[in-house]
């Protein structure tokens, strides 16, 4: 079901499509299910009538617009892609030129994977009613207080109006109150060397270096990456528990003074590691060289 | 457990300074601990904390890292850029829950072999305390 924004984005992407002022058109689609959305890049007016905007566009965009460099690009941006946005521009990734950022102001997204939980079976169809989230399965209809449903990085955010932005769709929402987005690291911090050490060993322990976490993430920008080589390379590393180690110390350690705290690493790890806390390791120590 | 852990120390010294130093303390027959493995770099500056990763992952108990004195690089300012990337690189480790004293930063001038063999004397010690670094567990 269209939302309000979801038209008034439409329009806005087609109007800039048609009068040229971008080439292409970055935002979501329609994902394999109504729960999932997925980047999509509209090339025409008429590819725009597939753009949706809803509850559930969690995945940060920033990724997809590095992969059209060089072309005049207009993008649909909650706050916390922004932030990457504005990062990779002040790294000199993307060009602010070349940009037309629709800023969209932001309540906080749904976790899909709380929705299916909550819907229990799979979900037909997911629609919002002012803060509500309605979600059917089947002939049946449930209402859900968004606010109870959000993505654990909303609800210490304060980015729900965007920093940067040449447009901007939706009210300007206050500001929420913000719980301490530091917690998980001072508890992790209070332990000692070992306790920590152990704590790290059994979350790691998980880790197949599958490599999503660097794969997604939007200020993981260069061409070639010495954590992450071919499978044909012998430096590659192997499974062995310390050389997840020293990948992960390492991917904090080039992250350092670079991640803006999206959260895209910890959603996308199929083992569920805690990757965030790493995130706010880093930001806490703000950005050494 | 042994009576007596030996802990594998493994030490990035910077060629004009350290590593000279180092020398020194051979050449004038200095005892050290036989615990340290040397790896001599141009600069403190060239060392990329992938490679004390790399140190840690491959068994070192401990990473020592040391160039020349303030002021003194051969490059001029190597050894500031080293001195920021390893504290900052130690917090990180220590996060990780490798203490922080298993990262040693140490600046030794090329005539200072007995300081040198202190460094290394002190820092097998502390490492014997600490005991071995157990990354492989589980
Ligand atoms: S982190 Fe902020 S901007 Fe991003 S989805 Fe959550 S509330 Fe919106
Ligand atoms: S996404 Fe998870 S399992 Fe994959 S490499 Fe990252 S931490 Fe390991
Ligand atoms: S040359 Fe010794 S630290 Fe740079």
């Amino acid at each position: 079901m269209a939302t309000q924004i979801e038209d008034q984005l439409r329009a806005r992407a087609r109007a800039l499509l048609a009068e040229g002022t971008v080439e292409l058109f970055v935002g979501y689609r329609q994902g394999s299910n109504p729960l999932r959305v997925a980047p999509f890049v509209a090339r025409t007016p008429a590819e725009a009538e597939r753009l949706v905007w809803n509850a559930v566009c969690v995945p940060n965009l920033a990724g997809t617009l590095l992969k059209h460099v060089g072309k005049r690009v207009g993008v649909a941006l909650k706050g916390c892609d922004v932030r990457s946005v504005v990062q990779l521009i002040s790294q000199r990734q993307l060009e602010r030129g070349r940009l037309h950022i629709v800023g969209v102001a932001c309540r906080g997204m749904a976790d899909p994977e709380q929705l299916a939980a909550v819907a229990g079976e799979s979900v037909d169809d997911l629609a919002q009613d002012g803060n509500e989230l309605l979600l059917s399965v089947g002939a049946e209809l449930s209402r859900h207080p968004q606010d109870g449903l959000l993505l654990a990085k909303c609800a210490t955010c304060t980015s729900q109006t965007p920093e940067l932005y040449d447009e901007l769709l939706g009210e300007a929402a206050p500001a929420a109150p913000v719980a301490d987005r530091l917690a998980g690291v001072r508890a992790l911090e209070s332990l000692d060397a070992p306790g920590r050490l152990a704590f790290w060993s059994e979350q790691l322990s998980k880790c197949t270096l599958c490599y999503a976490c660097q794969t997604v993430c939007p200020l993981c920008y260069c061409k070639q990456c010495p954590l992450t080589l071919s499978r044909d390379d012998p430096r590659r590393q192997t499974r062995e528990p310390a050389s997840v180690f020293s990948y992960h110390i390492m991917r904090a350690y080039h992250l350092a003074g670079r991640c803006t705290g999206c959260d895209e690493c910890e959603r996308v790890c199929p083992e569920n590691i805690p990757l965030s806390l790493i995130c706010r390791k880093i930001e806490q120590d703000g950005s050494p060289r | 457990m042994e009576a007596t852990f030996e802990p594998k120390i493994l030490g990035m010294l910077c060629s004009w300074c350290a590593y000279a130093g180092a020398d020194t303390a051979g050449v004038s027959r200095t005892q050290y601990p036989p615990n340290i493995r040397i790896v001599r770099v141009m600069c403190s500056g060239r060392i990329d904390p992938l490679f004390i990763a790399r140190a840690f992952e491959s068994g070192a108990d401990g990473v020592l890292v040391a160039g020349c004195h303030s002021g003194d690089c051969h490059y001029i300012s190597g050894n500031e850029y080293a001195k920021d990337r390893i504290t900052s690189f130690g917090g990180m480790l220590d996060f990780f829950g490798i203490d922080q004293r298993r990262l040693k930063l140490a600046w030794v001038s090329a005539s200072e072999g007995t300081r040198f063999a202190a460094v290394v004397a002190e820092m097998t010690e502390e490492l014997r305390a600490l005991g071995p670094l157990k990354l492989k567990v589980q």
